[in-house]
């Protein structure tokens, strides 16, 4: 792994058509502007971690839940809206 | 061929059933293809179960029966890529998360799964400056019209 200290303004240039500019500094926050092609998906850090995480936690194979008695739940909700 | 599921034991299925997820899942990247085994036809739960793996499913549920407001843009590479038309639209899933108590359920509302049915590829997606989060009740808040925040 490459590190690297930059300076407020000064840049990383990484392949042909990636630019990351410091931006700022304030505090404890940097604020990073990232120049890429489109089709380079760009997340926070944490965003894609909470989803590998939920998908994790969502991939249990043997807790097989009575959907069929949300289903009759989600009728009478939707009886009492129409009736609303 | 047939397949094994935990869930569901031995499953009789045929190529043209098999979803390729070219790029996987989010934690499941080696995971490349699976079927979509509809709960009923009324209902708006599917599962989503690997071909490999036994032990991985998912519950899938369609988002539009409890979120009617539920939209996002899909970006016009990914369109392209997975060549998505018109004619040919998304079919669009969102993954639930069972808690103890089942009617605590949550979905993803930020990561759906989009699914060209023709072309029988998936792709589970991140959508950017979105108002939705990964964890949605869906009872509680089904029974409001909007979901927090969303509907823009």
């Amino acid at each position: 792994m490459l590190a690297l200290t930059r300076k407020p303004g000064e840049r990383i240039v990484i392949a042909d058509n990636i630019v990351v500019t410091v931006a700022g500094v304030k505090g404890d926050n940097v604020r990073l502007t990232i120049d890429a092609p489109k089709e380079i998906k760009i997340f926070r850090g944490e965003i894609y971690d909470a989803i590998v995480a939920e998908n994790q936690e969502a991939a249990i194979p043997g807790k097989l839940p009575d959907l069929s008695m949300l289903i009759s739940d989600l009728a009478k909700d939707k009886d009492k809206k129409d009736k609303d | 061929m047939k397949i094994e599921s935990t869930r569901f034991g031995t499953l009789e299925i045929t190529e043209e059933d098999i979803l390729h997820f070219p790029l996987g899942i989010p934690g499941f990247l080696n995971e490349k293809e699976f079927v979509l085994l509809p709960h009923g036809a009324d209902s708006p739960f599917s599962f989503l179960q690997s071909v490999k793996e036994p032990n991985l499913s998912f519950l899938l549920v369609d988002p539009f029966a409890f979120y009617k407001d539920y939209e996002f843009k899909l970006d016009d590479i990914l369109v392209r890529e997975m060549e998505l038309t018109e004619e040919n639209p998304p079919q669009v899933w969102v993954i639930a998360t069972i808690k103890e108590n089942i009617k605590d359920m949550t979905v993803n509302l930020l990561a759906p799964i989009i699914l060209n049915t023709q072309k029988r590829e998936g792709r589970q997606i991140i959508l950017e400056q979105s108002p939705y989060s990964i964890r949605h009740k869906l009872f509680a808040e089904s029974t409001g019209t909007k979901v927090p925040g969303g509907g823009k």
